[in-house]
């Protein structure tokens, strides 16, 4: 999973490609260490090229949503793929992380 | 402390003497303010009282020279000047002024022979000012410190009142007893004739909120004696029906399925979603969940049976639900559409999502009843 981070003030722009699982979430956690901090962040997480999700990944988004919302922010993630969708649907997730 | 300082004020000598004992004592003035203030926001917190405000200030040096300018006479030294520090607490009842009291009267020593409730002043024709004035001393029990014993001596003025009675006193304050013209009297009287009308809207606010209280307990018994169908749905009435936790068991089956995390979130917004599907009471969301569980339990089982996804978000249960119901009932394709849409908000994802989910279901057995 590559992670680029666009940062313009408290507005990120974040391009995920790949795939996200248990093998490289560690990794990617790092990766978007720099969403962590900050008040007021405003991310948008394009997932244009984002091919897969597992359980492992939709927890680090939950963790990320958790702390954007403790910093009073906002998060959004767009351009899903259609089984990337699924996933989300499919566990409910939709329902907690906003989804354009 | 240069005495030729305080003759600038031009007081005599006595009073001089008061303020130069309120120099020396303003230190001791700003600890009782705080102790004062801290306590009533503890209590307040432990009680679970919401007011709207808790104030508190130390009477200025200039202020305190016009006073005594005024009526120096009245009194033999600094301690029988009762304001110099004052505290108010600002509630948005009427009846929280006196539970508030309570608290003032259980954690302060109160000179009960200068304190005045305003608001038993008045008589049956009158209007005005209302307020209760409690003068009182930090208690022993509350705050020692040996060093500085004045701190339990100094008598302080503490003010309880109401949000409106707050806002005419100071209106009052600015109209009335503003420079050296004297008010007519029409305008006292219109004063007056508004302390008639917010008296009477401070007491409506309590009643309205003593009914819904009185609602809120009736509707929580109902819910708690397992009476659904009486109950309408609305947010109190559901946020107690989540509070016996009824999604619980569908969830648990559905994460056994994959031996899933189950996320807790909140099930809140269904509230809307429910009213949506056009819903009435609590009894109508029972009646889903003893048609529609097991048909909910199976599409989840098709949905995540065949998936290592080992998290499932608490909204699952209510999710699947609400799918299954829109289906059973002929909702199709453009139901469940139009259900995520208001759900999720406009997304071209839900019309994809609804056709899958159409596909999906047509072989279920709960569709091939339809």
């Amino acid at each position: 999973m590559n992670v680029t981070i666009n940062q313009e003030e408290n507005k990120f722009n974040v391009v995920l490609e790949g795939r996200l699982d248990t093998t490289n979430a560690d990794q990617f956690q790092k990766d978007i260490e720099p969403l962590m901090t900050g008040e007021k962040p405003d991310i948008t997480l394009d997932c244009t090229a984002m091919e897969y999700t597992s359980s492992q990944g939709l927890r680090m988004f939950l963790m990320l949503q958790k702390s954007v919302n403790s910093r009073g922010g906002s998060m959004v993630m767009t351009n899903m793929n259609p089984q990337v969708k699924e996933v989300f649907d499919i566990t409910g997730f939709s329902n907690i992380i906003k989804i354009i | 402390m240069e005495q030729d300082d305080l003759e600038k004020y031009g007081l005599d000598m006595h009073c001089t003497m008061i303020l130069e004992e309120y120099r020396a004592n303003y230190e001791s003035f700003v600890k009782i303010k705080e102790i004062i203030l801290d306590c009533i926001r503890q209590a307040l917190k432990q009680n679970g009282m919401f007011v709207t405000a808790v104030e508190g200030r130390v009477k200025e040096e200039k202020s305190l020279a016009g006073k005594l300018e005024l009526k120096g006479h009245k009194y033999r030294t600094l301690s029988d000047i009762t304001d110099i520090v004052g505290t108010r607490v600002i509630t948005f009842y009427t009846d929280d002024v006196d539970k508030i009291a309570a608290i003032a009267e259980n954690n302060f020593d109160i000179d009960w022979e200068n304190s005045v409730d305003k608001r038993k002043m008045h008589t049956l024709d009158s209007f005005g000012y209302m307020s209760l004035h409690y003068i009182c001393r930090v208690p022993k029990k509350l705050y020692h410190d040996p060093a500085h014993p004045e701190i339990n001596e100094f008598r302080w003025e503490l003010q309880l009142r109401t949000t409106l009675q707050h806002m005419w006193a100071n209106m009052n304050h600015d109209c009335g007893y503003k420079g050296d013209v004297e008010i007519p009297v029409e305008h006292l009287r219109n004063m007056n004739r508004l302390a008639g009308v917010l008296e009477l809207a401070d007491d409506e606010f309590s009643r309205i909120r003593i009914a819904v209280n009185e609602y809120r307990r009736q509707v929580q018994a109902l819910v708690a004696s397992g009476n659904f169908d009486e109950v309408s749905l609305d947010v109190d009435t559901f946020r107690s029906y989540l509070n016996l936790k009824p999604f619980d068991k569908l969830n648990n089956h559905i994460a056994a399925i994959n031996q899933a995390e189950i996320h807790q979130d909140t099930l809140m917004p269904y509230l809307r979603m429910f009213k949506y599907l056009g819903f009435k009471t609590l009894g109508d969301i029972e009646k889903l969940q003893k048609e529609s569980s097991d048909d909910a339990y199976q599409l989840a089982k098709l949905e995540i049976g065949g998936t290592d996804l080992d998290i499932i978000s608490s909204t699952v249960s209510v999710q699947d639900l609400c799918i299954v119901h829109i289906l059973k009932n002929g909702g199709g394709e453009d139901g469940l559409a139009s259900f995520f849409d208001e759900l999720n908000g406009p997304s071209s994802y839900n019309r994809t999502r609804a056709q899958r989910l159409v596909e999906k279901t047509a072989r279920m057995p709960f569709m091939k009843k339809q």
